[in-house]
């Protein structure tokens, strides 16, 4: 299963990264890189069957402590 | 690059579509139950205040879309840290759009398909129409819109025979507080939530369009949603407010003359439509935050990644269907409150303050 991701990361390589490196625009290159490498490990875990945490439960344990369930 | 811009009648339609999203739907309410009309009614009047914020905002700054007024009004570093609050709303709202689609599509559709496969080509679907940019996305809407509106219609007339008005009985039964904790929830899922289209109206045509869009989009699509929510209550009476997917029960119930029947499909279409645009407008929304703090070239760059991360997010962000349904009714009224109210009043203030000022500073134009 892990293999699909990688598989479709070296595709978006090509349609994603490539483009912006060779147009030289290293900014919108960085942050997208950034959250390529986010995507990435989210993805790898994810088809390990890694449980990722969920950023609702700290947002809802603080609204339920300030107004109440 | 030259300039996108929707057209009037498109952003309305674009205004209605996002506000249907996916609160046709999982419905409005909540607590006030069989009194879910009335909460709609009051939610939307609540509404209109903020609405008229939000479009003072875009009309003070034409062509400006949300993260330039804030960079604007609040200046360099505090305007940043607001937009960064923005840019996670919106990115945080696809995710959960896209979840609340993708779930109805496991618990009605293809139970045996893993949730992930719907979120991802929905999401696939976004990241397209957003790359494609907000001009031919307004464009599918104008052509689809109308076509799901008499859609919305033939299915509402043929739920006639299937009406019980003494469902609606009794009027106010539990007091006035319900009906208000459920207009408070309307109030914020969905009608201002269109906080988000301040990141799109930056394309509008013309200066004035913003009050016009506004108002007629906000009244197309709060008949749909009161509309919608009240033949529910009509048809499946207190069963309605027990029920994760309301709509889609009330409408399998259709059958005329043992002919028309099974028509749930409709529900089904219509929500595809409304969730796609609604993911995409935040999608896209999110993309220019992101552009705009991080000073890129084009917001282009980074909607693969962008769109990947908002399905992964949508994946885990809540492990259950009763979480998700819990999270829209109880949670979320409060936790979207800052975006939708807070920070958009002290922005308006201090906007009318600068423009005041500017203008005293000028001489007056004849």
């Amino acid at each position: 299963m892990f293999l699909l991701p990688i598989l479709g990361y070296i595709l978006l390589f090509f349609i994603d990264f490539k483009p912006l490196y060779k147009q030289k625009r290293w900014s919108d290159f960085w942050v997208n890189t950034f959250i390529g490498v986010v995507t990435f490990t989210m993805a790898m875990l994810l088809s390990f069957g890694v449980k990722i945490p969920s950023p609702e439960k700290p947002i809802r344990e603080l609204i339920t402590m300030l107004f109440g369930k | 690059m030259q300039k996108e811009q929707i057209s009037d009648k498109e952003a309305i339609f674009l205004y209605a579509s996002f506000l249907l999203g996916s609160t046709a739907l999982v419905g409005i309410g909540g607590d006030a139950k069989n009194d879910a009309w009335l909460a709609g009614i009051i939610g939307v009047i609540m509404s209109i205040p903020m609405l008229l914020i939000y479009s003072r905002l875009s009309n003070l700054y034409p062509g400006r879309d949300l993260f330039d007024i804030l960079d604007e009004i609040l200046g360099k570093i505090l305007g940043k840290i607001v937009s960064i609050i923005y840019t996670l709303f919106s990115f945080h709202l696809g995710a959960l759009v896209i979840h609340n689609f993708a779930q109805f599509i496991n618990t009605a559709a293809m139970p045996e398909t893993p949730i992930i496969i719907s979120m991802f080509f929905l999401g696939l679907v976004c990241i397209y129409a957003v790359r494609l940019g907000i001009e031919s996305l307004s464009k599918t809407i104008g052509l689809f819109f109308p076509l799901l509106l008499i859609m919305i219609f033939i299915v509402q007339l043929l739920t006639i025979p299937n009406l019980h008005f003494e469902n609606l009985k009794p009027f106010l039964a539990n007091g006035l507080k319900p009906v208000f904790k459920g207009a408070f929830t309307a109030f914020a899922f969905p009608f201002t939530e269109t906080v988000v289209l301040l990141g799109v109206f930056s394309s509008l045509k013309t200066k004035k369009s913003a009050y016009k869009i506004s108002f007629f989009g906000l009244l197309i699509g709060a008949i749909v949603i009161i509309s919608l929510s009240t033949r529910n209550t009509l048809v499946l009476g207190g069963l309605a407010g027990s029920l994760y997917f309301p709509a889609h029960v009330a409408v399998s119930m259709i059958s005329v003359g043992d002919f028309i029947q099974r028509i749930e499909v409709t529900v089904a279409i219509t929500l595809v439509f409304n969730v796609f645009v609604k993911s995409s407008v935040c999608l896209l929304v999110a993309c220019r935050g992101i552009k705009k703090i991080f000073n890129l070239v084009e917001y282009r760059s980074v909607v693969i990644q962008t769109g990947l991360l908002m399905i992964f997010l949508s994946y885990i962000v809540y492990d259950n269907i009763m979480l998700m349904t819990y999270w829209a009714f109880k949670v979320y009224p409060y936790y979207a409150f800052p975006m939708e109210v807070i920070f958009p009043v002290i922005v308006w203030i201090v906007a009318e303050i600068k423009v005041r000022k500017a203008n005293k500073l000028k001489p007056v134009e004849v």
